[in-house]
This record gives structure tokens, C-alpha cells and sequence, in this order.
């Protein structure tokens, strides 16, 4: 990065700091520091709805796989807009009615303490795993493009997130997801833009497409069922709807962002804009990625993106000939590209792939996630190049911030105030919100600081969230829809539905987005035999 | 009877299950036009 790339970077992250605390600087009560008084418009809950779940990961790995896999990833959203419109029909409406800080409050109110209690442990611990992994996942990378050591990335990053989460409150994290979202899809069509104008005059887009499409980088719909098969029509659609189900309907740190709507309505169209938005939005992103590939066709490649990983692969006495075949190849991809000859091409991609499978093997880890920063960082002009930078730098910030100030309310609302402390002011509330969330925020940096080593980041975040998803979504289906199950039915069918998903990820091969099926339906399967075993008479004794 | 006042219909379409499903026939069609996309430009 050139000087003018960091006064860019610094510029950006000033203004989205200072913009968030400005927007967040009266939330001076419980209600809001956590809910923004329920004053937000369906745009801006749309838009922070968004961004935290497109984190930096998503920007950084999702680009990646499209690279090396193609554009298939893009069916993992498929079951989301199904899972939208399931959840503005009954949960929205309920929670609101409900006037709980919580989605786990209202699970006392339906069965029992317990209930709520375990559910609130459950949450705690798959949010905390999660924020810290959504913390390492982007400090890794890009502590690796800025030259800044590792842990010094994290603590900047894990700093300004608790400053401006701390003080601003729900309403700085939400307003600055608003900036933050406009900036980064505008980046990325620039990016887009870039990567297509910059291929050789005799390619055409549609050329570029259709050499995209010759290397299978556009499989966006793969109709084929295969229970090991992470990305299919069949798992994005079941697999993804359930997940999606769980996300935005039992995990708080999306549940506050529509709790914080201003009406029903509000909540509602906050999701549905979600609904009709975030497929096209993945599609694009992962098409950018496969337009870097064809980028990548006609100007040479590294043979591997991670430039420390470069360096020491050279070291090795294999690699000269690892860099022959990957020269090899690139010449032979690329005349077979300018020839139209699709056979001659495959050919090459698959020496190529070759090449880079060996040198990935010697290095020991995989490059996905350094790709698209490659790109930006050696292709783009000066000032975009900070541009890109900082926004995936905030967007890592704008995920995290969602996530501890979830975390934070859960503590506060769910255990703090629930269980040691029930009839306190409210400003005693605020600080201890306050406290909470700095509490999270430097946990989370903790736990990212010995986080390293994942492969494609995006899905060891999901894999996490999966383990713990379809416990949680069971327990609200038992919630909203079986009125005869009762408290014992639905806290013996999480403990049997979290035992099952553990169990499948143990002992099967069964790709991560079915856990959510299989946990769902465990916990109301033990949740509806539970309640015919606690309605059956007793016999009197003898 | 009046619906309860802090539901609010939508700002299009009239009612909310006309809302949700535009939202279920847009998403066939993006499957759609998703797969159309892929068998286009397979290998």
C-alpha cells in the first residue's frame, strides 16, 4: 500500500468511528444503549442486518471460493429468503408483543427459568466462539497484507470496536453497518469494474464469462443430492433455510437488530429486505471472484496469494520444478483461452490446479483468503486499494461490534439481571451494559489472538454456529407452534438435540448444514414424547 | 375487527401474505434464472 492507501484507510476508519458515536451518543438508558429506544427505520435494521452477517470473512474468503470452486457457495443463501418470511409471520410479531430485551426472555415466559437459562449458556457459548473466530478470521489476513504483526491487528481492531461499541450503544453499530454497507458494495462494483476493464483489449465480458464458465467457476445451481455435499440446491434451500431460521430467529445478535424496529412493520420489512436482497448481493460477490479468475487467466499469477507462504515454499528444495509445471500450465491456460479451445483449457486448469495443490501442500495451509486481497493490493489504483482495505477492515469491526453488544445484553438481561441483581435502576443496567460489552470485546480479542490456522474462514464460522444452531431453533419451533409441550419437554429436547448434532459431527460425514435439521427435529421429536409421557395418568399405587 | 395498532399493513401489495409471497416467486425465479445462468455457461 502506497501512502495515499493509508490516509484513505485511516480517513475511513476515523469517519465510521466518529459517524457511529455520533449517531450513538444519547443512549444514556438501558432501553436505549440496547434497543435504540425503538426508534429504527426497516432501512437501517435492513442494512446492519446485513453487514453483520457479511462480515470481512465473507468478503475476504467468499470472493476466494469462487476462485478456486466456482460460484456454488451462492445456494447456502437459497433457504434464507424462506426463512425470512417464516420469521416476519411469527417471530417478529411475537417478540414485539412480548416487550422483551431478549429472544431468551420470552422462552421464561413460555416454559420456565431453566429453559431460558440453558438456552442462554447455549448462545453464550456458540457467540462467544464466534466472535472471537470473526475477530482472528480477518485479523489473520490482513495483519498479513498491512505488515502489522498479528496481535497488534487484533488489538486495534478489538480496541476501536470496544470504544465505539461502549459508548455508542446498538444505535452506533447500527448506523455505522448503514455507512458501512453502502461503502462496501460500492467498493466491490468498483473492484468488478476494475477486474473486467483491465483484461486484454480481445476480450469481450461475454468472452470473460465464457471462459469463467469453461472452468466451471459458474456452477452457481448444482441439482445433484449428496448429504456429504456442503453446497447443493437441496442443502442451501432445507439445509440453509433452517440455518437461517436459527440465525435470525434465535440468535439475539440478530434478533436486537429487528427488536430495535420502531414497529412491526418496520421489523418485518427489515428482514424481507433481506429476503430479496442478500442472494443477488452473494451472487455478485462470488461472480466478482470468478471475474478475478478470468483476470487471472491472461496476467500471471503467484503460485500461491499468501506472500509469507511464498516465501517459504521458495525455500524448498521442491519448488522449481512446482514452478515450472505452474508456468507450464498459465501458458498453456492462456493460449488455449485466446484459441476457444475448451478442452485444451480444462487441460491446463487441471495442471495448474496440480501445481498449486502441491505447493499448498508444502506450505501446509491453504490461500483462499488472500486472493481478492492480492488482487486489490497489486491491480487496483492508489486510494481504492485503501478504500477496499479499510472497509474489509471495518467490516471485521462492524461484525464484531454486533456480536458483543448481543453478547453484552444476553449478560445483562438473561443472568445479571435475571438471577443476581432483578430490581436495580435503571442507570446501574446501563453501566453494567456498558461494562459487559467492554468485558466481551476484550474476551473476544483474547480468544482471536490464539485463533490462528483455519482454512476457508467463512465456513469454520458457520461449522461453529451449526453445532449450536439447531438446538436453539428447535426450542422456539416448541415455543411458537406445540403448545403441549411444556418446560421439562423443552429443555430435555435441547440437551437430546445438542447431544445429536455433536454426535452427527463426531461419528458422520453429514455436510454442517444439516445439523441444524437433524437438531431442530430432535428437540421437537424429545420435546412432543416428554409431553405425552408427563400427560399419561398415573396408575395408583398399590 | 381492527387489527392490533402496532400492526401496520405493508407499504405495498396490500397485505402482508401478498408480500410473502412475491418474496417465495421471487426467489423461484432467481433459482431460476441462476440455473438457466449455469447450464449457459457450463463446460
Amino acid at each position: 500500500m502506497r501512502t495515499f492507501d493509508w490516509v484513505v484507510l485511516f480517513a475511513w476508519l476515523i469517519f465510521l468511528v466518529s459517524y457511529g458515536l455520533w449517531r450513538g451518543r444519547d443512549s444514556s438508558s438501558v432501553n436505549q444503549f440496547l434497543l435504540a429506544g425503538k426508534t429504527m427505520p426497516w432501512y437501517a435494521m435492513g442494512l446492519s442486518i446485513m453487514a453483520t452477517q457479511a462480515s470481512a470473512i465473507t468478503f475476504i474468503s467468499t470472493t476466494g471460493q469462487s476462485y478456486t470452486d466456482g460460484m456454488r457457495f451462492v445456494q447456502f443463501y437459497f433457504g434464507l429468503p424462506l426463512a425470512m418470511v417464516v420469521l416476519s409471520a411469527t417471530a417478529v410479531p411475537i417478540f414485539h408483543r412480548a416487550k422483551v430485551y431478549t429472544a431468551y426472555e420470552y422462552l421464561e415466559h413460555r416454559f420456565d427459568a431453566k429453559t431460558r437459562a440453558l438456552v442462554t449458556i447455549v448462545f453464550l457459548i456458540s457467540r462467544g466462539l464466534g466472535a472471537g473466530l470473526a475477530l482472528a478470521a480477518p485479523a489473520i489476513v490482513l495483519s498479513v497484507i498491512l505488515g502489522w504483526p498479528f496481535r497488534v491487528t487484533i488489538l486495534i481492531m478489538g480496541g476501536l470496536v470496544v470504544w465505539f461499541t461502549t459508548m455508542g450503544g446498538i444505535k452506533a453499530v447500527t448506523w455505522a453497518d448503514v455507512q458501512q454497507m453502502i461503502v462496501i458494495m460500492a467498493a466491490l462494483v468498483l473492484a468488478a469494474i476494475i477486474a473486467v476493464a483491465s483484461l486484454p483489449r480481445d476480450i469481450s465480458f461475454l468472452d470473460a464469462v465464457h471462459i469463467a464458465g469453461a472452468a466451471g467457476r459458474l456452477n452457481a445451481v448444482t441439482t445433484h443430492f449428496d448429504w456429504n455435499d456442503r453446497f447443493n440446491l437441496w442443502s442451501g434451500l432445507i439445509g440453509g433455510m433452517f440455518l437461517a431460521l436459527a440465525y435470525f430467529g434465535t440468535d439475539q445478535s440478530q434478533v436486537q437488530r429487528y427488536l430495535t424496529g420502531r414497529s412491526i412493520a418496520q421489523s418485518r420489512l427489515s428482514l424481507l429486505f433481506n429476503a430479496t436482497a442478500k442472494v443477488p448481493v452473494q451472487f455478485f460477490i462470488l461472480f466478482l471472484g470468478a471475474m478475478v479468475f478470468v483476470f487471472f487467466v491472461f496476467v500471471r499469477p503467484p503460485l500461491l496469494f499468501h506472500p509469507l507462504e511464498m516465501e517459504a515454499v521458495k525455500a524448498r528444495p521442491e519448488y522449481n520444478a512446482i514452478q515450472q509445471q505452474f508456468d507450464h500450465a498459465f501458458d498453456a491456460r492462456q493460449q488455449a483461452a485466446r484459441a476457444n479451445d475448451g478442452a485444451g483449457f480444462r487441460a491446463a486448469q487441471k495442471e495448474l490446479d496440480a501445481a498449486r495443490l502441491s505447493a499448498i501442500q508444502l506450505a501446509g495451509d491453504n490461500d483462499t483468503n488472500y486472493i481478492f486481497l492480492y488482487f486489490v493490493t497489486h491491480y487496483l489504483p492508489v486510494g481504492v486499494v485503501g478504500l477496499v482495505v479499510g472497509v474489509i477492515f471495518t467490516a471485521a469491526m462492524s461484525a464484531i461490534s454486533g456480536e458483543i453488544n448481543s453478547l453484552a445484553t444476553v449478560t445483562v438481561i438473561d443472568i445479571y439481571r435475571r438471577h443476581f441483581h432483578p430490581d436495580a435502576p435503571d442507570r446501574h443496567y446501563l453501566i453494567a451494559s456498558r461494562l459487559a460489552t467492554a468485558f466481551w470485546g476484550v474476551y473476544a480479542a483474547a480468544f482471536a489472538s490464539f485463533a490462528k490456522g483455519f482454512g476457508a474462514l467463512i465456513v469454520a464460522v458457520n461449522q461453529v454456529g451449526s453445532l449450536f444452531y439447531g438446538g436453539m431453533l428447535g426450542v422456539f419451533v416448541l415455543a411458537f407452534f406445540v403448545k403441549r409441550v411444556g418446560a421439562n419437554g423443552a429443555f430435555l429436547g435441547v440437551l437430546a438435540g445438542e447431544a445429536a448434532i455433536f454426535a452427527a459431527a463426531k461419528f458422520t460425514k453429514i455436510a454442517f448444514l444439516w445439523y441444524n435439521v437433524i437438531g431442530c427435529v430432535v428437540v421437537v421429536a424429545v420435546g412432543l414424547a416428554v409431553s405425552v409421557v408427563e400427560k399419561r395418568p398415573r396408575q395408583a399405587p398399590v | 375487527m381492527l387489527p392490533p395498532p402496532d400492526d401496520d399493513p405493508p407499504p405495498v401489495l396490500g397485505t402482508w401474505p401478498r408480500v410473502y409471497g412475491f418474496v417465495i416467486v421471487y426467489l423461484a425465479a432467481l433459482i431460476g434464472a441462476f440455473y438457466a445462468f449455469t447450464v449457459h455457461f457450463a463446460p
